[in-house]
């Protein structure tokens, strides 16, 4: 008697379990090479110790700018066949979110936003092959980067615990408000639109998104980012993905406007 | 008088100093020559009427950047951040975009790549910001009248913190591919203290 019903049960986990957790959609394959980045062109630099301003702060600037590489997926470790973000995660993902992520990966990611030239958006923008630079004032770091569409950001310096302001408009970027805490930036992010991926493997966000970003210069070539993703709209859990990005010394930004003749987002028909 | 002395010595101490603490809000100016008359040359008052009959800049409608001088002439805020080699102007109007002038004393490139806000350089001259551009494509509007440029546009801003809460703004349009001769335009901003740029992408409006 005992034996049927352990099999029973076990079957029932395992009919219960692909209802609630079908598998995960597969990396499409390499379509990008390993040459087809700058960062693999660059000569190795030997890295000093991380800058500081005269009041202790770290100092995220400098002749040159932060390259992100291509990250495609945040919670793998390769995607495309290249390199993407620091380690692997076991993404806590509600139902439809699941079938949201799946759904994209295996349409080629036909419906991007940032495809369309809309905002690249938070944390996507630690994790895509743009550079940007980080201009520290006493009441603000100012993000200006390059791609997709020469878009700047701008997170407010206050006191920890600081709140944001009420009733926000939600937006792509959402509501940054940052403290420093020793050698790190951390800037809490609130008041999303829910619209934007968080990667272009197609992650989604929903309007309950709130982000704890850290940023750590560890070395002067070397920024470590750390990205806490509680989205109850989206995921069961809060979880975390990093990336590290690296310093392009003497490197200055273009301007690059998307939209400029804008013709390629139509024939994205995925597959 | 004592409170004149006090904002006068204290304006005469942060000219130089932009605004860390707020935003700049222009005066619109709808027609840069509507004070003067401007030199036009014949094919461009032409394009000038014929851009000023549409009423609207089609690429308004496409979300592109509104270009140098007009991102500056809109009813939009801006923030001026300041650091020793670079002055970076960041616009909520437009296309959420930024422009980045260098004060390290650079000249501009000998055949600069031509986009829609320039390649811009800037020096002191006392307490007014000069910011000399070059480099633009000649695909954006000089305002929303309508002016046209050529990839010859050679703009010249200058900035002039008169005030705690007030600015000057002088603009030489020098063109010789449009205009038979510079001509320039005066305009003013506020400074909205306390204020913070919103998030505006244009796009928004046109995809949903």
């Amino acid at each position: 008697m005992k034996a049927p019903f352990v099999v029973g049960v076990w079957l029932l986990a395992l009919a219960s379990g692909f209802a609630q957790n079908p598998p995960l959609a597969k990396d499409p394959g390499p379509f990008l090479q390993p040459g087809d980045f700058p960062e693999d062109k660059v000569p190795k630099q030997v890295a000093g110790p991380a800058p500081h301003f005269p009041d202790g702060r770290p100092d995220f600037g400098g002749n040159g700018a932060w390259y992100p590489g291509f990250n495609g997926n945040l919670a793998e470790t390769t995607w495309k066949g290249v390199k993407s973000a620091d380690k692997h995660v076991d993404v806590p993902f509600l139902p439809g979110t699941l079938a949201t992520y799946n759904e994209r990966v295996e349409n080629r990611s036909k419906d991007d936003p940032e495809a369309r030239c809309l905002p690249v958006g938070v944390p996507r923008f630690m994790f895509d092959p743009y550079p940007f630079q980080m201009i520290q004032t006493r009441n603000q770091v100012v993000f200006v980067f390059e791609g997709d569409n020469y878009l700047w950001r701008i997170v407010n310096i206050d006191s920890p615990g600081n709140t944001h302001p009420k009733n926000l408009k939600p937006t792509w970027l959402g509501d940054a408000v940052g403290h420093y805490e020793g050698d790190t930036l951390v800037v809490d992010v609130t008041g999303f639109n829910g619209l934007a991926w968080l990667d272009q493997a197609g992650h989604a966000t929903s309007d309950k998104l709130h982000l704890t970003e850290r940023y750590t210069r560890t070395d002067s070539l070397t920024l470590k980012y750390e990205v806490t993703i509680d989205d109850l709209g989206a995921y069961s859990k809060p979880w975390t993905a990093s990336n590290t990005i690296h310093w392009r010394p003497g490197m200055e930004l273009m301007e690059s406007i998307c939209q400029e003749d804008e013709k390629s987002s139509i024939h994205m028909i995925g597959k | 008088m004592k409170y004149c002395f006090l904002f006068c010595v204290l304006g005469i101490m942060h000219a130089q100093d932009l605004g860390s603490d707020g935003v700049w809000l222009p005066h619109p100016v709808v027609d840069l020559g509507s004070s003067a008359a401007v030199p036009f040359q014949p094919w461009a008052k032409l394009k000038f009427q014929e851009n000023h009959a549409k009423q609207q800049n089609e690429l308004d409608r496409r979300c592109l950047p509104p270009g140098v001088p007009r991102i500056t002439l809109m009813a939009r805020p801006f923030e001026i951040v300041q650091t020793p080699n670079r002055i970076l102007f960041v616009y909520e109007g437009g296309a959420h975009v930024w422009r980045q002038i260098w004060m390290d004393g650079r000249a501009h490139p000998k055949d600069p790549n031509p986009n829609w806000l320039g390649h811009s350089i800037g020096h002191w001259e006392g307490d007014t910001l000069v910011v000399d551009s070059v480099g633009f494509n000649d695909r954006t509007w000089l305002d929303d009248a309508g002016h046209p440029h050529t990839e010859q546009l050679h703009v010249i801003e200058k900035y002039s913190r008169t005030g705690p809460l007030t600015m000057k703004y002088d603009v030489v349009i020098d063109d010789p591919g449009a205009y038979t001769q510079s001509w320039t335009s005066s305009s003013s901003l506020s400074f909205r203290r306390g204020e913070k740029l919103a998030e505006d992408i244009c796009l928004d409006k046109i995809t949903k």
